[in-house]
Formats: C-alpha cells, sequence, structure tokens
C-alpha cells in the first residue's frame, strides 16, 4: 500500500518536469553535408555549450594503431589552418570559453563552455579545425610524452586502470573493446603521421558526427552559424562498418595482476551483455541499480556493510554500440581473501536469480532513474551530453523524452532473466589485482618424491 | 520549545534582491536569510526549474577542531547516518533511497555538511528524518564498529595513489601537528582509538543551532518552508562551545623544505611546490583568483603551456590558492615519469619565476578576466551549488557582493595592480616541496631543491 501511494508522488512528478523541457523543445536540423545539429535554449545562465560527437573511438582501431582516436583528440587542439598551435585555447580562453575532451570505445566528444555572446568565436574555432586540421611534426612528438604520461599517472593513481585493461585484453580476443581506450605503449610510441592523416580523412567528416548546443541561445542563430562555418566542409564517405563479432565465449576466463602498493585485493568480474540498442538494455539498467546503487543496493548492503567482505563496490555498465560488458567492481576489506569477497558477490547474484525481487524494490530502481533523469535536467551541460548520447546510443535524442515509461515498463521477470541470462559463469572474466601472485601452486604439494611412492 | 514558532520579522537580518539578469551580467538570485530564536540561522532561495529540493546543514566544525584526535569530526559527520532512535542506519537509507533521494555528509578542515536533495513532494517524508540525524544523531555502537573498521582499511587503501594524499603530507608540512596541519580523515592510529561517545562528545560540543546554517535552495515558497523549517527546528535547544584558540598559524621554514614520499613501486613523481596563501575573506581573493589563472588555473596558464604542451613532461600542471578561515596557502602541482623528475620541477620552479621576472602583460590579463568571468555562471547553476554557496557565505562570512561585485572586481583589476598582488601573496623564497616517487631513483636529487626530511608511503602518518 505505502508502495503505491509513493509511487503515485513520484508519478505525479512527471508533468511538471516534463513540461519544463520536453523533446519539441529540441530543435533538430541536418546541414546539407549531413552534419546533423541538436538545439535546447535554456536560459537560466547567460552561458551555453558545444558537445561535438564523432562516431570514432577505439573500436574504429587496429593493432598497431591502437589508442590512435584518443591521442586524435589530442591532435585536435594543436593547430588548424587559421589557428595555429595553441592559438585553439589561447583563443577560446580569452573570449571566456573552456573545453575539454573525452574518448571513449565508441565515440570522442569535444566539449566547450562559452558565455552565449563568445558563440561565433567557439563555431569559427570548431569548424576551421574540422575543415583543416594541421598535423605539426613536433606537436606530434610532444604530444606522445603528454599521453604517454596520462597512461602512466592513470596506472599510478588507479587501480581501477590497472585491472581494467588485462580485464578487457581477456574478455575480447576478436573485437577492438579488446585493448585500452588509452592504447598500448608500444603504439603510443610508434603510429606515425600518415596514421592520423588516414584517420582524420576516414572518420572526421561532418557527416559522421552530432552537434548539441544547450543554453542562453536562440536556435535561429545556431542555424545561421552552423550553415555559415560548417555548411561547405564536404561530406566524407561513410566509415566502413566494424564487423568483428566477438566469438561466443564458452567459459569463465581469470586474469591476476601484481602491484606491490596495492594493501588490499581489488576484483573486477566482468559479464558479457549485449549492446545498448538491444531491448534488454533497460532490464540490465534496473538491475545494475538494483544491485549496486546506494547503500540499500543488493552489493553494498550485503558485502560492506552486512558481512563486510568490501570496503567498497560499486557496478559500471557503460553505453556501446556493440556487445560490451557489465562491470562488478569491489575492494577487499582487510584481512579479506579475494576468494571469499567472489564467492560472496556470487552468493548476492544468485539470490537475486534464484528468489526474485519484489515489488518495492522494483519501485525504488525505477524511481532512482527518474530522479537520475531529473538530475541530467538541472544543467546544461547534463542536458548537452544526455542528448548526444541518446542520439548516438538510443536511436534518436527523442528517446531520452520516452526513457521514463521505457524504464517502467520494465517487469521484476525481465529484471529477473536478465540476471539469469547474463550474470552466467560462462559469460564472465574475473580480474584479481593484488600485491603479489598467489604461491605457486608446485611449492604447496609434498615433495615430488613422494609420487614414486618412497 | 513553542517558543521558536514565532517568526520575528526583525530577525531577518538580509533579504537580497537580484537586480535582474543582463547578458553579460551574473546576479545573486534572491534569497532570504532568517536566524530563529535559538539561533539557528536559515538561509532560502526559490529556484524552480525542476521540482527538486536541496537541504543542507552547514556546521562550524571541521578537522581544525580535532585536536590530537585526528579524524574526530570526520567520523562524526559520517556517523550522523548511523541511524536515529526512531530509524536505524539500514530504515534511513531504504527511505531516502525508495524515493530516489540524495543522503551526503562531508566535512572539510573549517566545517562539517549533511546534505539532502530530493523531490520536493518527499520533502514531508524526508525532513524530519533529516531534522534527527542532524539534532539527535545516536552513533549507535555497531553501526560504529563497522564503520571504524571499513574506515581503518580505507585509510590504508588511499596511500595506494599519491593523489589521495600529497596534499596531506604539504598541509602537515606547512602548518605543523595541529589545526591545518590535521589530515581531515585522521590517522589509522587516531581514528582506531575513536569511541562512540567522544563522537557524541563532539557532536554535542559544536552541531548546536547557534552553530548551523540550514540551506535550503529549490522548488517551494519562502513562507512555508520558513514555517516549517521552525516548525522542525525551532525546538533543538542547546549552545555550542566557544572555539578554542587554535593554533593554525604557519610553520615559518628556514630556506626551502623538501618532504620526500617513497613510494618503492612508482612509475612517477608527484609533486607539490608552495608556501602560505589567504584566508578566504582577503579582499584580495577575486584578483587572485585572475592572477592564478594566468600562472596555473587553466589549460593556456603558464605551467600547464610550459610543462604540458611545450615540453611533454606530464599530462597537466596548475596552481591553486586553498583559502580556508584563519589561513591557507599556494601550491604549483604535477607529475612526470621518474626520469624526468628533475626537467619537471627546474621547469616548475622557472616558469614560476616568470610571476617577477617578466610579470603579466595587458594581454594575459585580459584573457583571464573573460575566461574567468565566462566560467563563473555555471559554477552556480544547480540547486546543490546555489546552497553550497549559501553555506560557504555562512562558514566564511563573505555576501552576496561576492558574486554581484564579482565582475567589477575582476574588470579593475590592472597589470600595476596585480605586480603588487604577486609582491604581497604569492611565496617567493623559503619554498615547501613535497614529492612523493621511487626514494631510490630520486633521493639524491631531491638535495638540490632543500633541507629533505623523507618518509614512506605506506606508513600511517604524515609528518613528524
Amino acid at each position: 500500500m505505502k508502495v503505491y501511494g509513493l509511487f503515485a508522488v513520484v508519478l505525479a512528478l512527471l508533468s511538471p518536469v516534463a513540461s519544463a523541457t520536453e523533446a519539441k523543445d529540441v530543435k533538430a536540423f541536418t546541414l546539407d553535408n549531413g552534419m546533423k545539429f541538436l538545439v535546447l535554449e535554456d536560459h537560466s545562465i547567460p552561458n551555453a555549450n558545444l558537445y561535438l560527437f564523432w562516431k570514432v573511438g577505439s573500436r574504429n582501431e587496429v593493432p598497431g594503431i591502437t589508442g590512435l582516436s584518443h591521442f586524435f583528440e589530442h591532435m585536435m587542439f594543436n593547430g588548424s589552418e587559421n589557428y595555429g598551435p595553441k592559438m585553439f585555447d589561447q583563443t577560446m580562453e580569452a573570449a571566456g570559453g573552456a573545453n575539454n575532451a573525452y574518448t571513449t570505445e565508441n565515440t570522442t566528444v569535444y566539449t566547450d563552455w562559452f558565455p552565449s555572446d563568445a558563440m561565433e568565436t567557439i563555431f569559427k574555432l570548431e569548424a576551421d579545425r574540422v575543415r583543416a586540421l594541421t598535423l605539426d611534426d613536433e606537436m606530434i612528438e610532444s604530444e606522445r610524452g603528454v599521453v604517454t604520461s596520462e597512461r602512466s599517472t592513470g596506472l599510478e593513481n588507479s587501480n581501477f586502470r590497472a585491472i581494467w585493461e588485462e580485464v578487457k585484453g581477456a574478455a575480447f580476443r576478436a573485437h577492438p573493446y579488446s585493448w585500452p581506450v588509452i592504447g598500448h605503449q608500444s603504439d603510443i610510441d610508434n603510429w606515425s603521421k600518415q596514421d592520423l592523416v588516414d584517420y582524420f580523412k576516414t572518420y572526421y567528416a561532418p557527416n559522421n558526427a552530432v552537434a548539441v548546443v544547450v543554453g542562453d541561445v536562440s536556435t535561429r542563430d545556431v542555424k545561421k552559424l552552423a550553415e555559415r562555418h560548417f555548411g561547405d566542409i564536404p561530406a566524407g564517405k561513410a566509415p566502413r562498418p566494424i564487423h568483428t563479432v566477438e566469438p561466443e565465449q564458452k567459459g569463465e576466463k581469470r586474469v591476476f595482476v601484481s602491484k606491490a602498493s596495492v594493501t588490499t585485493p581489488n576484483l573486477m568480474i566482468a559479464y558479457k551483455i549485449p549492446a545498448t540498442s538491444d531491448p534488454d538494455y533497460h532490464a540490465l539498467s534496473l538491475l545494475a541499480s538494483l544491485l549496486g546503487d546506494g547503500n540499500s543496493s543488493r552489493l553494498y548492503r550485503q558485502l560492506v556493510d552486512e558481512q563486510q567482505l568490501a570496503t567498497d563496490i560499486f557496478v559500471y555498465m557503460p553505453e556501446s554500440f556493440d556487445p560490451n560488458l557489465f562491470y562488478i567492481y569491489a575492494v577487499a576489506a582487510d584481512g579479506i581473501s579475494p576468494e571469499a569477497l567472489e564467492k560472496g558477490i556470487y552468493r548476492v547474484l544468485e539470490t537475486v536469480k534464484t528468489e526474485g525481487i519484489d515489488d518495492k524494490e522494483l519501485q525504488k530502481v525505477k524511481n532512482g532513474k527518474l530522479m537520475e533523469f531529473y538530475r541530467t535536467l538541472e544543467t546544461i551541460n547534463g542536458k548537452a551530453d544526455t542528448l548526444g548520447s541518446y542520439e548516438l546510443y538510443f536511436g534518436g535524442y527523442e528517446k531520452l523524452f520516452e526513457a521514463p515509461e521505457d524504464f517502467n515498463r520494465v517487469t521484476r521477470d525481465d529484471i529477473v532473466n536478465a540476471a539469469r541470462e547474463y550474470l552466467a559463469k560462462s559469460r564472465r572474466t574475473v580480474g584479481i589485482l593484488d600485491k603479489a601472485e598467489p604461491e605457486d601452486e608446485l611449492a604447496a604439494l609434498p615433495a615430488t618424491s613422494n609420487e614414486r611412492g618412497e | 520549545m513553542k517558543s521558536t514558532l514565532i517568526i520575528l520579522l526583525s530577525l531577518i537580518v538580509g533579504a537580497f534582491a537580484g537586480a535582474g539578469q543582463t547578458a553579460d551580467s551574473f546576479r545573486m538570485p534572491d534569497f532570504e536569510q532568517v536566524q530563529l530564536d535559538n539561533g539557528l540561522t536559515l538561509y532560502l532561495m526559490e529556484q524552480h526549474e525542476v521540482p527538486l529540493v536541496s537541504v543542507a546543514a552547514f556546521v562550524r566544525a571541521g578537522a581544525v577542531l580535532d585536536g590530537e584526535q585526528m579524524g574526530l569530526a570526520s567520523m562524526t559527520g559520517d556517523g550522523l547516518l548511523f541511524g536515529t532512535d526512531k530509524l536505524p542506519k539500514k530504515a534511513v537509507e531504504d527511505t531516502f533511497e525508495f524515493v530516489g533521494a540524495n543522503l551526503a555528509t562531508s566535512v572539510a578542515s573549517d566545517y562539517s555538511v549533511l546534505s539532502m536533495s530530493s523531490a520536493k513532494k518527499d520533502l514531508n517524508v524526508l525532513l524530519p528524518i533529516f531534522a534527527d540525524l542532524l539534532t539527535r544523531p545516536t552513533f549507535a555502537a555497531d553501526e560504529f564498529d563497522k564503520h571504524q573498521t571499513r574506515t581503518l582499511a580505507q585509510l590504508q587503501q588511499r596511500r595506494e595513489s599519491p593523489r589521495s594524499v600529497i596534499n596531506d603530507y604539504f598541509d602537515r608540512a606547512m602548518f605543523g601537528a595541529d589545526g591545518y596541519g590535521n589530515p581531515v580523515s585522521g590517522t589509522q592510529k587516531t581514528v582506531g582509538a575513536l569511541t562512540p561517545d567522544e563522537l557524541a562528545g563532539f557532536h554535542k560540543d559544536w552541531y548546536q543551532p547557534d552553530n548551523v546554517a540550514l540551506v535550503v535552495v529549490g522548488d517551494f515558497a519562502t513562507r512555508d518552508m520558513i514555517a516549517r523549517l521552525k516548525k522542525q527546528f525551532g525546538g533543538w535547544q542547546g549552545q555550542s562551545k566557544s572555539r578554542p584558540d587554535s593554533d593554525n598559524a604557519l610553520r615559518t621554514l628556514d630556506g626551502n623544505q623538501v618532504v620526500l614520499v617513497n613510494k618503492s613501486d612508482a612509475r612517477e613523481s608527484t609533486f607539490m611546490i608552495g608556501g602560505p596563501g589567504i584566508t578566504r575573506s582577503n579582499p584580495d581573493y577575486v584578483p587572485l583568483i585572475v592572477i592564478n589563472t594566468v600562472l596555473g588555473g587553466r589549460f593556456t596558464s603558464w605551467l600547464n603551456d610550459e610543462l604540458r604542451v611545450n615540453s611533454g613532461l606530464t599530462y597537466g600542471a596548475r596552481s591553486r590558492f586553498n583559502a580556508l578561515e584563519e589561513a591557507g596557502t599556494f601550491a604549483i602541482s604535477t607529475f612526470t615519469k621518474t626520469e624526468s623528475t628533475e626537467a619537471a620541477m627546474d621547469l616548475a620552479l622557472e616558469t614560476y619565476q616568470r610571476l617577477w621576472s617578466q610579470g603579466i602583460d595587458k594581454a594575459a590579463l585580459d584573457s583571464a578576466k573573460n575566461y574567468v568571468k565566462g566560467q563563473f555562471p555555471p559554477d552556480y547553476e544547480t540547486n546543490s551549488q546555489l546552497a553550497g554557496l549559501l553555506g560557504q557565505m555562512f562558514i566564511f562570512g563573505f555576501g552576496p557582493a561576492f558574486i554581484n561585485d564579482f565582475e567589477q572586481q575582476v574588470d579593475s583589476l590592472t597589470t600595476d595592480k596585480a605586480r603588487q598582488l604577486i609582491e604581497k601573496h604569492f611565496p617567493r623564497d623559503d619554498l615547501q616541496f613535497v614529492v612523493i616517487g621511487k626514494a631510490d631513483a630520486i633521493a639524491e636529487l631531491m638535495k638540490k631543491y632543500g633541507t629533505v626530511s623523507r618518509y614512506e608511503i605506506e606508513a600511517d602518518q604524515y609528518g613528524d
């Protein structure tokens, strides 16, 4: 009773939020060269942003140029026809703007944040590097050092990073999700300028991008600037699709990473799941929340709070073009072995699979998704990032506004079935990061002479 | 108890009106500040964009009051969430998380915060629980035991990452073994010695209405909210202890000092170089943000340009002022692979000297001013960010002028004034270095920079 009472309260919230931002508030247009723009006016602060989503990430790489998508992201800041080395940042910052960029397995995203009156400067800068990027030899060499430092500081400071690349490498033997987004060090050291030239030509054509502008702007102005600055950049040939399908995994895979400074074992368990576009996405996403979101989640409550097997635990399910991984990551409590922690996690998963979930828990995770949706819409950056993500991963930005309903349709059975199907032993890769590997098994055996019966 | 139900309008010490937004000036949104009879300060700001409300209680008590019991303020903050007489910890979590609400605590050197964010319609259920957690926490012994065990493991785990601990070494070196020199999260030894009674004692000393501001930002009507908060918090009675004369003075350094922290499996050296800075209430706070933007506060800053863009020595180099209530520090920070430690440290020092040898020209200053102004509004966009701003106003004693005069203060900085401020506020001699890395490879080199003290990263200490 209480459950449904509270649920009614949450549902009632839908209308005021929907009236704050709806699908029809987003204006979409596509230039003749195929570059798509999404615009959402929001006048709450005198600022705006431009998020440029490129459909290229580490999945577009091949051995020998692993990490090139990310390196390319760096090179996009190192000079173009009308703005020489350093001028992109200098011009943008002098106009009050700031920027960043990130690369994932699937996409490369460039983010600019600026006072609205600087919008034309931002468009000029972005268009110039898309039209005519220059790849200066000295800048390439210096940038190798920067990316080497980025890779190294990640491995130095993050246990997750250290174990993640090993787990991915084991989980995928054919598909390019096998290597880390930052790439192998030997590839960072050795890719050539020609590799970069080819990459630019193949992937940085306007028809391979989606631009999102959110903030204190008018759609008319955005359209005018888009046409003026991006309109004459020629379309390119559509990049070749990634046809490699990871062969079906037939049994559990395991990896071990040793790092002397680790104080308690870290554990990563990664299950093969379908792409974000799959109909099971929403059930899996709710399953991830049920397992890992908040102190009342199954894994946290059982393993961190009640059994004290872990000091921290979380679930990570990245959006993905191709079938990818559902990660469970845990840090062992003092004195807890990786085996005990791992068993503890499986026991929790087993409970979901065999005993199911009740209505209240289902409602909790749905309510959580709804609140997450509102919080996303609280900032212009949240709006831009999420609109772009839905456009790329879910088949259209409109799907963002259908998300609460899509989650709402998921049943208890859907979630339990997803757990049974996907969180299966044969689909998982297990990684353990610890101070040192356990002793060699032979050392624990009796002396070999015994085998001769002496 | 009922006496506090009366709102005396004369107690409204401030009602500030934003003068309407124009394209190029960002103003403080309207808010009201009210003081209840029991001394509790309320800040209320209506924001109607989404049907959410953020509530945050800012308590004027942070790690600076820990004394020798390092970690006491932090554990007390954590302990608020161990539950109340009416609701044990799990029931609190279940109630908040069922409706997708957030509940969190955080503790800094100068203050502690209990905060929540929820749909406005859930406040009826959640606000009374929030009030109980703030004013009548039980610090349940069984929950304390579990939390203490977990915290001890985490204190050890954070030593796996140089970036997690380097600031604690730096503060310890700058302030000595008390006050701001205390690591906020404590050490294994001091946290291991704490008891639930000591948390309750800290709570009783400092979590009192005259020492707390309750900040509410979001989708509500101010009059209704004041009435509701009076009903909820009006009966809270008590007085906080008077603050001790804590020793927050910076140590005087005699020549350059180097704290070398050995991490045997380090692949890189992580370092900070700095000295004394300013308090948060220093009138030069805003112009110093602008000057620091040129030196190390953005991508094209001198430090990042030299160490990253020109030389490829690092992924990033920056500088910052850490402005606290009674003191502050300034520091440069970056990291580089072990083999290039000397090159990076030399280049950082050389670039820093440009503040004096070359100074800041008009073009650099103008660019930094635009940057700082352009990036300012997004810092105050969400309910939680605005609640944080109001809470900081309470803790550090600044007013809405910080927002409303920000642009004018930025604009009025000239190159002459910048030169004076550099002379006055940036430490030039007697610098404090902290370097975390592979001592076998860099210990000898460290002597070049100053008098060296050496520690091991896994040891349960941040200084002598």
